[in-house]
């Protein structure tokens, strides 16, 4: 049965809902989600000026309410304010559809994201893999954008685009079924629970292999948002803007939109495959509504501290070049994965799927109990 | 009653996707309209209770596929030439190809009133069909299950035949230039 | 336990807002944007200059040597999901060696194939060169 919000309300009020209150559950709370994430992220696009500014020792935008944070807000005016220009000669359908499938991909990964145990949209038995699947519509995306916009370089970022997606896809699929593998499941709920609130519980430090494994996913997943230090596709100092040069406005807000939110999908799923999701120490709260905003602010505290970490890794590399992102995907992350993958399936088959931390006391308490 | 109305969404997604696909003049929008179609093929998977291969369909063919797709089509030249029309092809349907796509057409026309006839007897003379609510499997784990114990041989089978593929495709997408900058690399390839 | 198609809901409702969260912000700005198209403002940007020569132009094979190749790696993903969830199952009820067997035996066939498309260079995406003194064109390492 796959869980629900509903279900979990229903089962907190004891109430059946009948389905068109369903629906209004749902809506309201897919409202709220989309709300929150696009307030994220358009406080990501200035969380990264303030970020970056700081990095370079400068003053970020601070002009546009308290501390400058309005400023996305301002952005926002401006831009459905400018006027919508369509290069003659594109491809009109295209031109158009190649935002909604980025937006459409990012919204789509919220009904499974785990904020808390009860507050997931629908836990779907195959929810990591679901995820996975619908992400790979933004490679769709770039490359319509790029080839829609019927100009040289657009069309040479989309296409670099959509391959450095599709290549980074191998070794995210590989270090998440290395997870798969400890947790024996591909719900959320089943990945998350796993795992304890304090860090030795968590799958990061189950074993070596798994640790690896965390900053392979990691580095990936900032190929796949197009992050620096991989953002080749739109490379400000190379292809003017990559797959986005020709959209101006509102357009372009959206695949600025999209970015952003999917770096904090990719955070969120990182946070809770290898850093304990939305488990808090001690279980504080147990089921109670208290325990479930704890959960919450768990998971947004370690899901944003890695997206600090996202921005904070991109002022600080220099850019990979097309060649060098390909071989370091084939050549280095995904044998990495592999050797990975093979090292955790026999890991768990040598030691019953315990982890090192455990192990270690394990020894220990034999050892003290044996050596008298 | 959800199902139905995802019933519907899919039906309608995949039908007219798979319509849109044939009678569109520009090749990418009908590798879009493929997209949109094979979205709905995974809809209707998951009205039918099978959400690994919902799930299967939209990481392989809306993920894969479909970028292979467009990728191939640029190769090809962008999908910008004239598709040409033959005496027997209609305006509205430019890729209705020549005189033997529409003897296996008519063929495959033949063969599908037939099966369908069939079906709709048989499901007219029999009783009403009660509409039964669907038992949740957790298909994940079942077909887990199967692959290992009881399909292990196609389990093993299936990853030769990506090797095959793998090689395949390898082998005839490469470029049949030689490397000049490469010292050391023979004339033949491969 | 019945199928619950209510988690399904999300998916399209999700989808559909995409959508309309699009055409609807077209909407609203078409009312409050300027309107004045021009031939230059319409013109695909090329530094500056006049744009030459139709965009699609060369197109390199390399890039469908690679979708080609992760079409491959995603099946043998999608079909190691299911083994995957079930390993830990199947370990706790001691026949885990087995199962460790076929999963090793799978990867190992994929590993077959890496390695094939590394060493005949695939994989390689064509470096850079440059031109030396005689007007030969020598690679960089």
């Amino acid at each position: 049965m796959n869980d629900t919000i509903v279900s979990y309300i229903s089962s907190l009020a004891n109430i059946e809902f009948s389905p068109l209150f369903v629906f209004l559950i749902f809506l309201v709370a897919i409202l709220i989600i989309v709300n929150v994430m696009a307030l994220i992220g358009g406080l990501g696009t200035y969380a990264e000026r303030k970020i970056s500014a700081d990095i370079q020792m400068r003053q970020g935008p601070n002009r546009v309410g308290p501390y400058g944070l309005l400023q996305f807000l301002a952005d926002g005016v401006k831009m459905i304010m400018k006027e919508d220009i369509i290069p003659t000669e594109s491809n009109k359908l295209l031109y158009t559809i190649a935002p909604v499938l980025c937006l459409s991909g990012i919204l789509a990964t919220f009904t499974v994201l785990p904020f808390s145990s009860g507050f997931i949209l629908s836990d779907l038995n195959i929810g990591i893999f679901y995820l996975l699947g619908v992400s790979s519509l933004v490679g769709v995306g770039i490359f319509l954008g790029g080839y829609s916009s019927n100009s040289k370089w657009s069309m040479l970022g989309g296409m670099r685009g959509a391959s450095q997606i599709i290549s980074y896809e191998v070794p995210v699929t590989l270090s998440i079924l290395a997870i798969v593998l400890i947790a024996g499941g591909l719900s959320f709920k089943t990945l998350v629970s796993g795992q304890t609130g304090f860090p030795n519980g968590w799958y990061i430090f189950h074993n070596p292999f798994t640790f690896i494994a965390f900053f392979v996913y990691f580095i990936s997943a900032l190929a796949e948002a197009n992050r620096a230090p991989f953002d080749l596709p739109e490379a400000e100092s190379e292809l003017v803007s990559g797959y986005h040069t020709e959209y101006s406005g509102m357009r372009f807000a959206f695949f600025a939109l999209a970015e952003y939110m999917e770096v904090f999908v990719l955070c969120g799923v990182a946070s809770a495959l290898f850093l304990g999701g939305y488990k808090v120490p001690f279980d504080l709260g147990g089921d109670t509504i208290i325990g479930q905003f704890l959960q919450i602010g768990s998971f947004f505290t370690k899901t944003l501290l890695l997206y600090y970490v996202v921005i904070w890794v991109r002022w600080t590399l220099p850019r990979l070049r097309v060649d060098q992102l390909m071989t370091v995907c084939w050549k280095y992350l995904t044998p990495i994965a592999l050797f990975n993958l093979i090292g955790t399936a026999v890991w768990i088959w040598a030691f019953d799927g315990k982890s090192i931390l455990s192990l270690i006391l394990s020894i220990g308490a034999s050892g003290s109990a044996g050596g008298h | 009653m959800f199902d139905q109305v995802l019933f519907y969404i899919s039906a309608f997604l995949t039908v007219f996707g798979a319509i849109l696909v044939v009678l569109e003049r520009n090749l990418m929008h009908s590798c879009i309209f493929l997209l949109t179609s094979l979205m709905g093929v995974a809809g209707l998977y998951l009205t039918l209770g099978a959400e690994f291969v919902a799930a299967t369909q939209l990481v392989v063919y809306v993920g894969g596929v479909v970028i292979l797709m467009l990728f191939a089509v640029m190769l090809t030249g962008g999908g910008l030439e004239e598709i040409k029309k033959n005496i027997v092809s209609v305006d509205l349907a430019p890729s209705m190809g020549n005189l033997i796509t529409y003897f296996w057409g008519a063929l495959s026309a033949v063969v599908f009133l037939l099966v369908g006839g069939k079906i709709l007897t048989s499901i007219y003379s029999s009783a009403v069909i009660a509409d039964s609510p669907k038992l949740f499997i957790k298909t994940v784990e079942e077909i887990g299950t199967k692959l290992l114990t009881d399909h292990v041989l196609m389990f093993e089978m299936s990853s030769v035949l990506l090797l095959g593929a793998l090689i395949g495709a390898a082998v005839i997408s490469r470029p049949s230039k030689v490397n000049i900058f490469q010292k050391g690399e023979d004339d033949v390839s491969h | 336990m019945n199928q619950n198609f209510d988690a399904y809901i999300p998916i399209i409702v999700l989808m559909t807002l995409g959508i309309l969260m699009v055409i609807g912000a077209l909407i609203v700005g078409s009312l409050i944007r300027p309107k004045n198209p021009n031939k230059l403002k319409l013109q695909p940007y090329e530094c500056g200059e006049d744009p030459t020569g139709s965009a699609w132009a060369n197109f390199n094979v390399r890039f469908y040597v690679v979708a080609l190749i992760f079409i491959i790696f995603d099946v043998e993903g999608a079909l190691m999901f299911p083994v995957a969830a079930v390993f830990k199952k199947f370990n706790e009820a001691g026949a885990g060696g087995a199962i460790l067997i076929s999963v090793l035996i799978f990867i190992a066939v994929l590993i077959q194939g890496i390695v094939y498309c590394w060493k005949k260079g695939d994989l390689d995406w064509v470096k850079s060169y440059q031109v030396d003194g005689n007007d030969n064109k020598v690679a960089e390492k």
